[in-house]
């Protein structure tokens, strides 16, 4: 619970401060719309590897996206 | 910064705007082909299917279908499979008796107004001996004017184990409890950043139920400690590298409870080919350390508390690498295809239990995606 709270409020203060990191303007980003500049340019290996590498390995976490369990494990 | 102002920046966060601003949502499908295979003698053929159907200017339905056709189930264990018989008593005489099929449905809701994207939803899969359940939550504000994207995201497993054989578990359930935190910030024009936090929480029987130790002189199960808390650190940054090349990179770090720890490093370079195909190379290379209750292979005594012969508690290293492609056809459909090749370093875990020196793969993913 206290690594929830701290984290929450993490975000909190990070939204707080987040009106001076206006960086990059609307015009600015065509390049984002790019499929070579997602962060995942291929959605359906993600998802694959992602299970994958969860079944192959010992750790997980830090995707950012739901991933649901298996008896592989 | 006062407790005020965290409680009403809270407060502004969790709380969803009245809706302005235009929505994200679109209607689309996608079809594809996934395939893994490796060393261990597991072969997985997967098609996948997904539906996504706005039935507002705001809300969307989400459908996924994943059907894995197992060649070599998680029973089998590898190139020993047949030897957990002896262990179990279980009879062999079932035609194909290791063969499996899972089907692995997913439902959610979306509701988008362009500067909140809120989902929930519910996933099932059920195979020969295993079911899981899950409900998630997906929650992401766009701040300062859409640089900054604040994540907040949980799920929660109720899955259950269902042994092919006769054998009382000690608990036969795992849930598991996730929670990740993520922010995404633009740099520059050609430069984005994402760091994510992920909580994570398992309860329940969380080694295999067939895994068994393998000295003359026992006769047990693997043992693992029944929770275990683990957290997730990951920084993921795309930069241009200029019009044609862009630069994809990330780097996870993770540790829990039984000691476990790993490093994560991702780096992938895309070419942009011509204007409607891309291509490119990516590295993966990861490194864990060994749990504290795993022992050397023929050290267990009949006094250990855990028993652990699966490699995955021990220390090894693996290495990825692979080609990606993106092909983009008129009217905005959508071909990717990737291809990767996966190799553990030698380890004494695997070579006793799938009698091979290291564990290789290749996976496969070939998608099509449109727009409706």
């Amino acid at each position: 619970m206290k690594t929830i709270f701290l984290s929450i409020a993490f975000l909190v203060l990070l939204g707080g401060c987040s009106e001076k990191l206006v960086r990059v303007m609307p015009y600015e980003k065509e390049y984002f719309a790019q499929d070579k500049m997602s962060l995942s340019p291929i959605a359906e290996r993600a998802e694959q590897e992602g299970h994958i590498f969860l079944i192959r390995e010992a750790s997980a976490g830090g995707e950012s996206s739901f991933q649901g369990g298996c008896g592989c494990r | 910064m006062s407790l005020k102002h965290i409680l009403i920046s809270l407060f502004s966060i969790l709380i969803l705007p009245v809706a302005t601003l235009a929505s994200n949502l679109k209607d689309s499908a996608s079809i594809g082909f996934n395939t893994y295979n490796d060393t261990g003698e597991v072969q997985v053929y997967s098609p996948t299917l997904s539906l996504f159907k706005k039935f507002s200017s705001h809300w969307m339905l989400g459908l996924k279908m994943r059907i894995d056709t197992i060649t070599a189930a998680s029973i089998t264990n590898g190139a020993n499979g047949g030897q957990v018989d002896v262990v179990t008593g279980a009879s062999t005489t079932q035609e194909n008796p290791f063969d499996d099929i899972r089907y692995a449905p997913t439902a959610m809701l979306t509701y988008d107004d362009g500067e909140n994207t809120l989902t929930f939803g519910a996933y099932y899969s059920t195979e020969k001996d295993y079911e899981g359940k899950s409900v998630f939550t997906n929650y992401v504000k766009q701040l300062n004017e859409q640089n900054t994207a604040l994540g907040i995201g949980f799920s929660q497993s109720f899955d259950k184990w269902m042994p092919v054989f006769d054998r009382a578990l000690p608990k036969d359930n795992r849930n598991e409890t996730k929670l990740d935190l993520s922010i995404n910030q633009l740099i520059s024009p050609t430069f984005s950043l994402q760091a994510v936090y992920s909580y994570m929480y398992s309860e329940g029987f969380l080694s295999s139920p067939y895994h068994y130790v393998p000295q003359d002189d026992i006769a047990k199960f693997e043992n693992y400690p029944d929770v275990r808390t683990g957290h997730a650190f990951a920084f993921k940054g795309v930069y241009l590298l200029n019009n044609a090349n862009a630069m994809n990179f990330s780097y996870r770090y993770y540790f829990d409870d039984w000691d476990i720890s790993s490093h994560t490093i991702n780096v992938e370079e895309l070419h942009d080919f011509s204007h409607n195909f891309t291509s490119g190379l990516r590295l993966r290379y990861y490194t864990q350390t060994k749990s504290n209750f795993v022992k050397d292979i023929g050290s267990y005594t009949t006094d250990d508390k855990y028993f652990a012969i699966d490699y995955r508690m021990s220390a090894f290293d693996s290495y990825t690498i692979g080609v990606p492609f993106i092909y983009k056809m008129k009217g905005g459909d959508k071909m990717t295809a990737s291809i990767d090749y996966y190799q553990t370093t030698n380890n004494d875990y695997i070579k006793s239990w799938y009698g091979v020196d290291n564990l290789q793969a290749v996976f496969t993913t070939l998608t099509y995606e449109f727009d409706y």
